[in-house]
């Protein structure tokens, strides 16, 4: 279990960042009229450029591949998973209703029979039963990777589930109710070099920038991290633009340094791995001259959650060997 | 603002390979208490006279290689602890110190020190002096008669025979099960203490440095060869509590086959590894030239290992649905 630090970003509902002088105003559409059938969903949330938060996959090629795979129970996911991140929890916090609208039409879309919220506590579950007695939840747990973990638990129990991201969500409630294009998104700012790390509603293509200066970043920052403090990547250039999938950006004075030694065979990061990959024999695999990628155990199976990297105790980055390992199979690029 | 990039991840686990060694020195740390009660401070300074020499040479081993690697991870003074701990007490200084040279130069540090070493450096090292001094490292003094050692010197003081040679020679050892417990008998200095032995191996498992089925699985493996192939004259429970409780079986089943870098990866790898270390520790036992043969059957399971791990992967095919291993 990971120390978390979301506590300060939820304790205020989500602020909304001004748009900078001279950006566009959302674009609008003209809405399907009536109850909106499959396609109709489809053809919407393709207009209103949706984008998942939590993979960066466009909402409507999700939806396809959902109905092509009889997903049986979708599933909006309002849990972040990640000890820093604490978006997804406050947009179902705000407003659980159209979460709930947006999940239905997704469901629709793909031709889902259940559908449920997934959140990560039991107290969150209750805090949301207050403000909607109807909604179906499902809780996650805390522990990291959580998404992968209820989902295998779920495949296990012989369900086919699929997650939408929670704003995902509303952008589909939104573009079929007045034809809205998905143009903001919520965006955990955190970290110990901010002051008061909060949930931002912010326009998509703002630079980091703006973000950092709603917040108060102290100016000894040395690291920022977007997307996911487990498994997201940094950046060194504050212009960068604030995208659909940035979820998060993570300023702290130092930079994490890791002493790495070699693998002890300890065996924790295919105990970890929510996929079943075997990441050390992996990496044994991929040091070699002639790697046999058919010794490189599902590894086109990876969901880069990192969870290998994480619990590596020498430190090792599990993660890259296996993206790499994925790489080398998919290339075809062997004897 | 001056931003930096690296490849590390924000949040790693609090668990490092530092971390876990520093456990295991701890709980070797815990093993010394009883001795120095008994005997004075002649073992602690036997640990970390082996600790030091082993940490020396493998800071030199790594200077004359020119590899860039320190201390940090405390593992040679892990393998120069469990070294001192499995001498006598009253053995010289320089036999532990021998043994501790020979794991780090020999057995360690040429296939590239920490997680490339095919053998526990530290069962190598025993079994190098094992085979060459086997009169001095078997030769026990009476915990009954001996009290203060020097520090430093040798040391000539009246010896006993402990319960494995007694078992060896096919008679019942002479001991009260309540001195069994707390080693209030001749031995290896840091392993005849069993309840101490089995709290080390309780905190390892729950601090998840060590792995709990490679233990299990070898106590079951000897419990079973000595229930139902007595050495002795004697019911099979009186059998199964002499030869798990004398000698260095458990502090081995705690301290040597648990090294995860030369044991298997996998968890059935591991339950196979353990059963087989714990029946060929049996087999030395009865068969073998010497009281003790745990550090030859811990070897000999060593170079089985990779094999065990690949039998695994294999009757899995490799390529198929993988679940929890």
């Amino acid at each position: 279990m990971l120390e978390q630090h979301r506590e300060e970003s939820l304790k205020y509902p989500i602020q909304t960042v001004p748009a900078p002088e001279g950006f566009p105003r959302p674009k609008y559409f003209a809405p399907p009229k009536g109850k909106p059938g499959t396609e109709a969903i489809l053809q919407a949330a393709e207009a209103a450029g949706i984008v998942d938060e939590f993979d960066g996959v466009p909402l409507s090629q999700k939806l396809k591949r959902m109905r092509r795979l009889k997903i049986n129970t979708v599933l909006a996911c309002c849990a972040d998973e990640d000890p820093y991140i604490s978006g997804a929890a406050a947009v179902l916090r705000e407003n659980p209703d159209a979460v709930i609208s947006g999940l239905l039409l997704a469901a629709r879309a793909c031709g889902a029979k259940e559908n449920k919220i997934v959140v990560e506590t039991k107290r969150e579950a209750k805090e949301i039963r207050r403000k909607n007695p109807n909604a179906e939840l499902i809780v996650s747990g805390t522990r990291y990777p959580a998404r992968a973990l209820l989902k295998r638990k779920l495949q296990a129990a012989g369900k086919k589930t699929a997650y939408v991201g929670a704003q995902a969500c509303i952008a589909l409630a939104q573009a079929l109710d007045d034809g809205k294009m998905q143009s903001e998104t919520v965006i955990t700012v955190a970290g110990d070099a901010v002051e008061t790390p909060s949930n931002l509603r912010v326009r998509i293509g703002v630079p980091l920038q703006t973000l950092f200066d709603f917040c108060g970043v102290s100016d000894r920052a040395r690291a920022v991290y977007i997307g996911s403090s487990i498994a997201g990547k940094m950046v060194t250039d504050l212009s960068t633009p604030v995208t659909a999938d940035t979820r998060c950006v993570i300023a702290t004075l130092r930079v994490p340094k890791r002493k790495v030694y070699s693998c002890v065979g300890c065996g924790r990061c295919s105990r970890a791995c929510p996929r079943g990959i075997v990441p050390w024999r992996i990496l044994r695999e991929v040091g070699l001259e002639k790697p046999d990628p058919l010794r490189m155990l599902n590894a086109q199976k990876c969901i880069r959650c990192a969870s290998c990297s994480l619990v590596c105790p020498s430190g090792i980055d599990l993660a890259g060997a296996v993206s790499k390992a994925a790489a080398i199979r998919k290339s075809g690029d062997f004897d | 603002m001056n931003l930096k990039r690296t490849n590390v991840p924000l949040i790693r686990s609090e668990s490092t390979v530092a971390s876990m060694m520093r456990d295991a020195l701890f709980a070797l740390v815990l093993l010394l208490v009883l001795p120095v009660v008994r005997y004075g401070f002649r073992p602690a300074v036997m640990a970390v006279v082996t600790g030091a020499v082993c940490a020396v040479s493998e800071v030199l081993f790594n200077l004359i290689r020119k590899l860039n690697r320190g201390l940090s991870d405390c593992s040679p003074m892990v393998t120069g602890f469990i070294i001192a701990l499995m001498m006598p007490v009253n053995a010289p200084l320089w036999l532990p110190c021998t043994a501790g040279l020979f794991a780090i130069l020999v057995a360690k540090g040429p296939f590239g020190s920490t997680g490339r070493n095919p053998f526990n450096p530290a069962a190598a090292g025993i079994a190098f002096v094992t085979v060459c001094w086997p009169s001095l490292v078997f030769s026990y003094c009476d915990p009954e008669l001996v009290r203060n050692l020097p520090l430093f010197a040798d040391c000539s003081v009246p010896t006993a025979v402990s319960p494995d040679a007694v078992l060896k020679s096919g008679l019942k050892p002479q001991i009260l099960p309540f001195d069994m417990l707390w080693g209030d008998f001749p031995g290896p200095v840091g392993t005849t203490a069993v309840l101490v032995v089995a709290a080390c191996g309780l905190y390892l498992f729950l601090k998840r440095t060590a792995r709990w089925e490679i233990t299990a699985f070898f106590l079951a493996a000897a419990a079973f060869i000595a229930a139902f192939f007595p050495r002795i004259a004697c019911s099979a429970m009186t059998s199964v509590k002499y030869e798990l409780l004398s000698g260095s079986l458990l502090f081995c089943s705690v301290f040597l086959v648990t090294d995860p870098v030369t044991a298997p990866h996998t968890t059935a790898g591991r339950c196979m590894y353990g059963a087989f270390a714990g029946a060929m520790v049996m087999v030395f036992r009865r068969y073998g030239a010497y009281q003790q043969g745990a550090v030859f059957a811990v070897l000999i399971a060593n170079a089985l290992a990779p094999l065990m791990d690949d039998l695994v992967f294999r009757a899995r095919g490799w390529g198929s649905e993988l679940r929890e291993i």
